[in-house]
């Protein structure tokens, strides 16, 4: 035989080999309640760890070297938690399979983290006929506190999108009295969720949105949207955007040589590192004065520099992601969520079934959350299903956010 | 043809039918699900071949016709009450119709530029059905999880008497409808059509002066390639339970070109080594590695290197072996 | 009247980066006969190299600049020496296969090297705008259209007045009658890519200052530049400039005025004029129409 046709012959054999061998190397369980052993738990989280929204990856990154610093220390009621985390690039038909790979096949106790709102309700309803805990969902739509009662095992973490936005827009109508709004969002139930709060939040008030652009979360650039916003003359800018077209919003205002006299924007676009970027190295003074919330403790605000949380939390950083960025606040926010993650499953038991985990955390009254602000609780009871809904404002000044006023609550209807 | 000649294939056929029927009872069901997604791409596949392999049209945007095909899968069973199984044909009918209609225009466009137009016509796909948010629930998607009509989300269905999970029952819907596409396909181009086909694609102008009216089977094999995606693109809606504009991104069209390719133009047989290939590679190459950006690199580097080693696809390999063993 | 004028100006500028871009795809189709799939990527590749060596190695813009037009240029010939080259006697297709492979496993070593996170790359022209009647017009957007004519120029020159270009254009349009009269006509297919491969890391060059660099920087661009290159003609480097310039202004124009467009049809909108034009004429505004050899 050709040598050429034998390469290929056996190439081709040796591939179906592989293939099939991992075929069957899936094994089935059949414990009572899968993914919980005398000495593990086994988690599963869909990430965008490649694809348009990879700046995302953090979240799932931050929240997996909490739990190896958990582990380190024991675990939970002895057990070691193992978070197996997928690449769904974002896309919600690849977090369906993804998901269904790990509750049937890898058979995880819970799914956790799971980032993206059309992504975690592509696998809601699923999960929930599974009777799998969807926890900490990592999305702010109201949806996932909202809809409990048809969804239990479903539960969010974060603000809602529309709290959030309804607290900046209550300041803008306490402060600017009758401005007029500008709002860039995206074209998405992310940002038309937080555009809903804002006008909902200005609505006793003789401040209005004059001008709303929607762009594509697949645009290449949001020019024409910020010229259009400019021409409408308002005097407040709304950025309700991902990373990097908020940062994009920032520029063109700035090469448009409009300076609006108050910006807004959402606490997803406002990461420190993205205002750096935005500020152009200082020379775009947009930036200078934007008002956001966080619910987080940022670790390149000067105040925290020395609390002993974010010492914890560059500690831990250096220990298990030493080759991530430190500055970025999604780290901060994974670990957040598996820190709740670790209180709500040590309340839940020895005996720890998934039936027993929902119930803690549709009750749960949790304080002492290291990365979350001081004041800001966890808290969860019978018609309220949603964890955080408290915020502080923050001003971008001269290179980093200073927060500023006290606590701001929303009970979402 | 002679009857040994035709013996071989239908001996072989047989043997895979059997395979497909026992395997479940071997696999867990997790595999048989996976198994099931093979057969909806081998279904697109048989259709893109039929269109690309056979008259020589290059189409960038089968993605868009599954898309159609899962659309009105998703439509139908969520506004309208119909069960899943009967929106299939409907699905496949629409689809086809609007692959034939496109043909028309399309016979303008040759080659590159027909690629390019099935090429925007998929990037523009995900973007259209957002617009159009009252009739296909805009950026949410519709989500059929749960639905009576839809046959099994977690019951167990009954069929002739036996009890099958929901992953069974989706591999054997879409096996059956794989392989009885299999045959149909085989059937058309095998005969007249067939041939016409391969005119179209050796030489055009030859086969005009020949007599083969080339608008006639040109716009026919877009309508029967975009019939057979539209039956995939509804299965697709069945068994992920849920569409919305990113089930059907742009990266679909591309990868089905690529199983085509790496299956074998103008060959049926190496398809299911083409469907195969474009289900597990994604998976087998996050095994290799799950750094970020990794899983692509494999698959890229996988991609090349088979064009090198099997330049004919699968399809080739099995041809090569099959003159050997006539030896 | 400001407004519309503003709204031109946004659009000439989004308008010149898919210009580049379609210029590389241009090029390469022109040279080789080739759509590239892969150009966006390397693109990206060019420029992540070019942010590596301004911002971790301390390089001062146009030495960096130099550096990067240099190593694409290897990259391309390599690529196609490599890669492309063993496969060029096959069909169409097969090329077209490798060229997505190229996409993919570029794109992954770009986001495995230098994650996914958004860069900021220094930009060789000032930020500085300056306004005439209310229209805010950035230095920078003049610097890039500049670029991009001067481009066009350039190439232009070499293929009509060069021995280099006539050898290309002879490669590309007969390889064997152009062997016969002693052209290299693999060495011209690798000038092609190398030359494509430079002018992909010009267009991200100028795109990664306003739009900033991440792994996605053009994926999001190479479905215009191809719009672009279409329109104006798959041959032609005029029409991938005029192709570019017309397409950014007209989407900027039909998303603003025309509500039904609104966000998300802006694309689509776009790419179904183009149908309709290659419907029209198949080959483009500039383009020169194939004649079928029986």
């Amino acid at each position: 035989m050709k040598p050429k046709l034998t390469f290929a012959l056996t190439a081709l054999v040796l591939t179906l080999a592989i293939g099939v061998t991992a075929a069957f190397a899936g094994t089935t369980r059949s414990s009572a309640d899968p993914g919980v052993t005398s000495t593990s738990i086994l988690l599963g989280t869909t990430s965008p760890l490649s694809g348009v929204a990879s700046a995302y990856a953090s979240v799932a990154r931050g929240a997996d070297a909490y739990f190896k610093y958990v582990n380190a220390r024991g675990g939970v009621n002895g057990r070691k938690i193992s978070d197996t985390i997928v690449d769904d690039q974002y896309n919600p038909q690849q977090t369906v399979l993804a998901t269904r790979k790990l509750v049937e096949q890898d058979g995880v106790f819970a799914m956790f983290n799971t980032l993206g709102t059309e992504q975690n309700l592509a696998i809601r309803d699923y999960l929930n006929a599974n009777k799998v805990p969807q926890l900490f969902a990592a999305s702010g739509a109201t949806a996932f506190g909202s809809e409990s009662a048809k969804y239990p095992y479903t539960i969010g973490l974060q603000p809602s999108y529309q709290a959030e936005g309804w607290v900046l827009g209550k300041y803008l109508a306490r402060t600017q009295g009758s401005a007029k709004v500008a709002v860039l969002f995206q074209n998405d139930d992310y940002g038309k969720d937080l555009l809903n709060g804002l006008k909902k939040g200005m609505q006793r008030s003789k401040a209005r949105v004059v001008a709303a652009e929607p762009f594509e979360a697949t645009a290449p650039d949001v020019q024409s949207q910020m010229a259009k916003l400019r021409s409408s003359g308002a005097s407040t800018l709304a950025i309700f955007a991902t990373p990097k077209h908020a940062i994009q919003a920032y520029v063109f205002a700035n090469r448009l040589n409009w300076k609006p006299k108050l910006t807004l924007t959402n606490a997803v676009a406002s990461a420190s590192n993205i205002m750096l970027l935005a500020s152009e190295g200082g020379k775009n003074k947009v930036v200078e004065g934007s008002v956001s919330i966080v619910f987080l403790k940022d670790p390149t605000d000067p105040k925290w520099k020395n609390d002993a949380a974010m010492k914890l939390y560059r500690s831990i950083m250096k220990r298990y992601a030493a080759s991530a960025n430190v500055d970025d606040v999604y780290h901060v926010y994974g670990m957040a969520a598996a820190w709740t993650a670790v209180e709500a499953l040590r309340k839940a038991g020895k005996n720890l079934t998934r039936s027993g985990l929902v119930k803690v955390t549709s009750s749960m009254n949790f304080s002492g959350n290291p990365f979350l602000l001081p004041g800001i609780g966890l808290k969860t009871g019978p018609g309220d299903h949603f964890p955080i809904e408290q915020m502080v404002l923050q001003r971008w000044h001269k290179g980093s956010w200073k927060s500023f006023g006290g606590i701001w609550g929303y009970r979402t209807a | 043809m002679s009857r040994a000649r035709w013996l071989a294939p239908v001996v072989a056929f047989v043997a895979l039918a059997f395979l497909v029927a026992v395997l479940p009872s071997f696999i867990s069901t997790f595999r048989a699900q996976q198994l099931a997604y093979v057969a909806i791409y081998l279904i697109a596949l048989i259709g893109l071949n039929v269109l690309t392999g056979y008259t020589g049209q290059i189409s960038l945007g089968h993605g868009a016709f599954m898309a159609i095909g899962g659309y009105t899968t998703a439509i139908l069973i969520a506004d309208h009450g119909v069960k899943d199984i009967w929106t299939i044909p409907i699905a496949g009918i629409l689809t086809g119709v609007v692959g034939f209609l496109f043909g028309i225009p399309a016979l303008r466009l040759s080659g590159l530029y027909l690629a390019l137009a099935t090429f925007a016509i998929a990037v523009s796909m995900p973007a259209v059905i957002k617009r159009f948010e009252g009739f296909t629930g805009g950026g949410s998607g519709i989500n059929l999880f749960g639905l009576p009509d839809l046959t099994a989300s977690l019951t167990p269905v009954t069929v002739l008497g036996r009890e099958l999970t929901f992953n069974d029952w989706l591999y054997y819907l879409c096996w059956t409808i794989a392989l009885v596409g299999y045959v149909v396909a085989w059937l058309l181009l095998r005969g007249r059509t067939g041939r016409a086909f391969r005119a179209v694609r050796d030489s055009e102008t030859a086969a005009q002066s020949s007599g083969v009216s080339l608008p006639k089977y040109k716009t026919l094999a877009f309508g029967v390639s975009a019939a057979y995606a539209g039956v995939a693109g509804s299965l697709f809606a069945i068994a992920t339970t849920f569409v919305n504009p990113d089930t059907f991104p742009i990266a679909l069209s591309i990868l089905l070109l690529v199983g085509v390719v790496v299956g074998g133009l103008g060959s049926l047989v190496g398809l299911i080594a083409g469907a195969v290939f474009i289900q597990f590679l994604p998976i087998w190459s996050q095994e290799v590695s799950k750094s970020p950006g990794a899983p692509a690199i494999v698959s890229g580097v996988v991609l090349i290197a088979l064009m090198f080693v099997l330049p004919m696809g699968f399809a080739g390999l099995l041809a090569r072996v099959r003159t050997l063993t006539k030896r | 009247m400001a407004d519309f004028m503003q709204q031109v100006v946004v659009g000439l500028s989004s308008g010149s980066i898919y210009a580049s871009l379609a210029l590389a795809l241009v090029l390469i189709h022109r040279a080789t006969g080739v759509i590239n799939f892969a150009q966006g990527e390397m693109a990206t590749l060019s420029t992540y190299i070019a942010w590596t060596l301004t911002t971790n190695h301390g390089w001062s813009y146009w030495p960096a600049f130099a550096f990067t037009l240099i190593a694409s240029f290897v990259g391309g010939v390599a690529i196609h020496q490599g890669v492309i080259r063993p496969n060029e006697k096959g069909s169409v297709l097969r090329v077209v296969i490798v060229t997505i492979g190229l996409l993919l496993a570029i794109n992954g070593l770009v986001t495995l090297i230098w994650s996914g996170e958004v860069r900021a790359v220094p930009s060789p022209f000032p930020t500085r705008t300056i306004e005439i009647g209310g229209v805010a017009i950035s230095i920078q957007d003049i610097g890039t259209i500049g670029v991009v004519l001067a481009t066009v120029v350039v190439l232009w020159l070499m293929f009509q007045y060069t021995k280099v270009g006539l050898a290309m254009r002879a490669a590309a349009v007969n390889p064997a009658e152009a062997r016969l009269v002693g052209v290299r006509v693999t060495w011209m297919l690798s000038l092609g890519w190398g030359l494509a491969a430079v002018l992909g890391a010009i267009s991200g060059m100028l795109a990664a200052p306003s739009v900033f660099l991440d792994p996605n920087l053009m994926a999001a661009l190479l479905i215009y530049a191809f719009a672009a290159a279409v329109l104006g003609g798959i041959d032609s480097p005029i029409g991938a400039v005029v192709g570019g310039l017309v397409l950014g202004v007209g989407l900027n124009l039909l998303g603003t005025y025309v509500d039904f467009v609104g966000a998300d049809l802006r694309l689509p909108g776009a790419l179904l004029v183009i149908l309709v034009v290659l419907l029209v004429k198949p080959s483009g505004i500039f383009g020169k129409t194939e004649v079928k050899r029986v």
